[in-house]
């Protein structure tokens, strides 16, 4: 499982994931308001207590206000990959489900929307399409479809590579 | 459970008072899951069946597929009342009936305006998370305009 440290690259290494395996991933958006009377939030206050100083006591009891969070998860039950992305900004809600939009054209096997950002996946797109019309079930085209796929995912960089890494380790 | 997929625009509306009661409560969970429809359709030839000779069998599909957006309360089990305060884990817990459940199906074509919409539900109802604070920058430039001052 990997927490990704921002939206744009867990929208990218989403993209990539679906673009893999597109009828099987699934994602989750969790929007969660924590119940700090729970025992889970009570137990690490009174560690600090017994061991920590005082101003990391402050710090801690003034930071306990209920504080809602939004978690985005892109899992592939097949594979195994989860991608993660955890926020408490308001501001991002509206960009994150626009990039849910995109991703959700990805499910639905519709092109790409011509964007700036996404033109270097859309190409990739275009070219597999290319060789699945012309020979759906062939193995051959299997082999020409990985070799469109592959340089795309170094020139992605970041975490994600692993992830991608072990998939096709899989196959 | 298993129950019709609502209309988008009732799903909208659901959702909209699920946040809302979440909010109220004071503490929860709202899981909003997005997925490509691969069943149950009323196409009558399944859309996307498995070629087990090639691995990537599902990856140009002919038409466009439609998702399935569903939405829950994650509230799957409940604490038996007799044995919940002392059983720890699964013991105390039973399935619960009264599990929100909510499931609607998006057309390909609808996908534009679904999620336009949904934004708008999210953003409106989401509102536990943290604003853009503002007060911090203004402190910071009177700060500042202070220290011109002096100097």
């Amino acid at each position: 499982m990997v927490y990704l440290k921002t939206p744009e690259e867990w929208q990218h290494h989403s993209a990539l994931l679906l673009q893999a395996r597109p009828t099987t991933t699934r994602i989750t958006t969790k929007y969660k308001i924590p119940n700090l009377a729970s025992p889970k939030y009570q137990k690490p206050n009174r560690r600090k207590r017994d061991g920590g100083e005082g101003e990391q006591k402050e710090q801690h009891t003034g930071s306990k206000v209920s504080r809602a969070a939004l978690v985005l998860k892109t899992y592939d039950p097949e594979s195994g990959v989860v991608l993660k992305l955890k926020t408490d900004k308001a501001a991002d809600v509206g960009r994150l489900i626009a990039g849910l939009g995109r991703l959700g054209r990805r499910m639905a096997a519709l092109p790409e929307k011509a964007e700036e950002a996404v033109m270097e996946d859309a190409e990739v797109a275009e070219q597999a399409a290319v060789g699945g019309a012309a020979a759906p079930t062939g193995k051959e085209t299997t082999a020409a479809i990985n070799d469109g796929k592959a340089p795309q995912a170094p020139g992605g960089g970041g975490g994600g590579g692993g992830a991608k890494k072990k998939k096709k380790g899989k196959k | 459970m298993a129950r019709e997929h609502l209309s988008n625009g009732g799903f909208f509306t659901q959702l909209a008072s699920l946040i809302e009661t979440t909010h109220q409560k004071g503490h929860g969970s709202v899981y909003l899951t997005q997925k490509r429809l691969t069943f149950g359709s009323s196409d009558p030839s399944p859309p996307t069946a498995k070629v087990p000779d090639d691995p990537l069998w599902d990856l140009h599909p002919p038409n466009p597929l439609p998702l399935i957006v569903r939405a829950t309360d994650g509230k799957s089990h409940k604490l038996d009342k007799e044995g919940g305060a002392t059983a720890k884990g699964g013991i105390g817990r039973t399935k619960n009936g009264e599990k929100v459940k909510l499931s609607t199906v998006v057309q390909p074509d609808d996908i534009e305006a679904f999620f336009t919409r949904y934004a708008e539900v999210c953003k409106g109802g989401m509102r536990g998370l943290r604003r853009r604070d503002r007060s911090k920058r203004k402190k910071k430039i009177k700060g500042r305009r202070r220290g011109l001052r002096r100097v």
